[in-house]
């Protein structure tokens, strides 16, 4: 709030807007949805009268609390709550802000004619305004972009869990082509099906090929290590292609030398030398 | 209620199957008597199936580690077989490794990894 | 640790080693009844299986109880491992890989820290051990 310079004193001030406000906020916010819905991308957010009519009346609470309502924690709550809303609903910042931006000009516009006898008056009542209506966006807007991100975790959790194939290419011989993004989840989920598929097909070695791969962390690194010494466990020796100069980086960084590895520059060569380790 | 666990003896190779999770004392018994056997039998290569176990921890791991050593001194080898997907992990993840002991899938393999070495 | 107070809990006392097969038992039943996979089974059991040990080797009398507990939409499994025994002196060195004063491979402790998600130790000298792990579950 200090950093939007916000006090008391611009709390009493608003509250003196109030009478012209809760007069004309009704026309303008008619007069902002007949000038929204015109436009056909911004009327489909609405599905039919009812809507649109409830949806007025939310803002007109909204603007009202925007004039008068005490900035507590409560009203804070409420602004976040919005921002979440919009996040889920598909409201733009730019309808937001739009939205917002009319509702402002209107409102100054109609202070400015309806106090000619105190323009000065009328100026510092709608920077106050202003100063609250900006620190009430940025509420909104944060948790717009929190709930963006969050979102975008969850879609990206999902892409992860894609099941990565386990792919038999001779008696004995399995290659598992990694694909995308590789977090902590998903290379646990790929050690148990790294382990479960050299059971069920009876492997001896494995080949593991990160071509496909976009990055390689430590802690994703420390599970392909630990996936290589279970199947070791279980009799089977592995290789691993495509590292890419990063990942080889994480690898060291982990402690891992080539000799307690087998590894090679590509799938070729991977498969390769895992012929090679069968023959013993 | 001691487990014995059954150790086989098949040409120059051992063979002992744990049968079920085995206790410390258990586990004790079964390297003292294979340590016998080899001496006695003179036995070329020793064949541990751990299939049927499902927690092999540090105990566990350390004892199978003694026995593969002290059979390495009587001239002969010890395969551990059967690890099961689970287990591996788990024992991955506590940091045993089994290091410089042959392991292999199942008791086929084993015999399999014996007869080529 | 936040966690709930545990909905029921299932006690083995550990007086010998065969003990500690009933201990882990108990865990993977548990942990197979509440849903965990096979690998998180495994883990389950393998950690009741060292605090047990511990318990046999170090204090000679104890108890593992096992729980159900739950924060927000999480489940998670608990394992308390506690003895009467001597205590730990030095936990920041039993809790360090490789330290050992028993007969093991000094991999219990660390280990099993790493194998749960949650884990805490509490010990008095000459008043024994309580160690508290907890294994979440999946969403």
């Amino acid at each position: 709030m200090r950093w939007f310079d916000l006090s008391e004193s611009d709390r009493t001030q608003t509250r003196e807007l109030s009478r012209i406000a809760d007069d004309v906020s009704e026309r303008i916010i008619e007069a902002f949805y007949a000038h929204l819905l015109s436009d056909q991308t911004a009327a489909r957010h609405f599905r039919g009268a009812d809507h649109i009519a409830r949806v007025k009346q939310g803002q007109s609470r909204y603007f009202r609390e925007l004039i008068s309502a005490d900035v507590d924690d409560s009203y804070i709550a409420d602004r976040r709550r919005i921002g979440s809303i919009h996040e889920r609903t598909g409201v733009t910042p730019t309808l937001y802000i739009g939205s917002y931006a009319y509702y402002l000009n209107k409102l100054a516009l109609e202070v400015q004619q309806q106090m000619p006898e105190a323009p000065e008056k009328a100026f510092t009542l709608i920077l106050s305004l202003f100063k609250i209506a900006h620190f009430d966006m940025a509420l909104a807007l944060e948790t717009y972009v929190d709930a963006r991100e969050e979102t975008i975790k969850a879609r990206e959790r999902e892409l992860s869990e894609l099941p990565t194939p386990v792919l038999q290419l001779r008696p004995g011989l399995l290659l598992i082509p990694v694909v995308g993004t590789l977090d902590s989840y998903r290379a646990r989920t790929l050690t148990v099906q790294l382990l479960e598929g050299i059971k069920e097909h009876r492997a001896r070695a494995v080949v593991l090929d990160i071509t496909g791969v976009a990055a390689v962390d430590s802690a994703v690194a420390n599970h392909l290590i630990q996936s290589m010494a279970a199947a070791r466990l279980m009799g089977a020796h592995s290789v691993l292609t495509g590292l890419s100069a990063e990942v080889a980086q994480s690898l060291v960084k982990v402690g891992v030398t080539g000799e307690a590895l087998n590894t090679a520059g590509d799938l070729q060569r991977g498969i390769q030398l895992a012929e090679n380790l069968l023959k013993g | 209620m001691a487990v014995t666990v059954p150790i086989l003896r098949q040409g120059s190779v051992l063979i002992a199957s744990i049968q079920e999770d085995l206790c410390d004392s258990d586990i004790l018994n079964l390297q003292s008597r294979i340590l016998e056997d080899v001496i006695k039998c003179r036995a070329k290569a020793v064949i541990i199936d751990v299939s049927a176990i499902g927690v092999l921890d540090s105990f566990g791991t350390k004892t199978l580690t003694e026995i593969a050593y002290s059979v390495k001194m009587r001239g002969a080898e010890t395969v551990i077989v059967g690890i099961q997907p689970d287990v591996a992990l788990s024992m991955v993840l506590l940091g045993l490794t089994l290091r410089d002991i042959p392991t292999a899938l199942d008791l086929d393999h084993g015999l399999a990894l014996i007869g080529g070495s | 640790m936040q966690a709930q107070e545990p909905v029921d809990s299932q006690i083995q006392a550990i007086r010998r080693d065969a003990d500690v097969i009933s201990a882990r038992q108990m865990g993977r039943r548990l942990a197979e009844d509440m849903g965990f996979g096979r690998p998180d089974q495994a883990l389950i059991a393998t950690a009741i299986s060292e605090l047990a040990r511990n318990i046999v080797v170090y204090a000679g009398y104890g108890e593992i109880e096992v729980s159900v507990v739950r924060q927000g939409h999480r489940q998670g499994l608990r394992i308390v491992a506690r003895d009467r025994g001597p205590g730990i002196a030095d936990l920041g060195s039993a809790l360090a890989d490789g330290y050992s004063t028993g007969n093991s491979l000094g991999l219990g402790l660390p280990g099993t820290r790493r194998i749960v998600d949650d884990f805490d130790i509490r010990s008095t000298p000459g008043e024994g051990v309580e160690v508290t792990a907890v294994k979440w579950r999946r969403q």
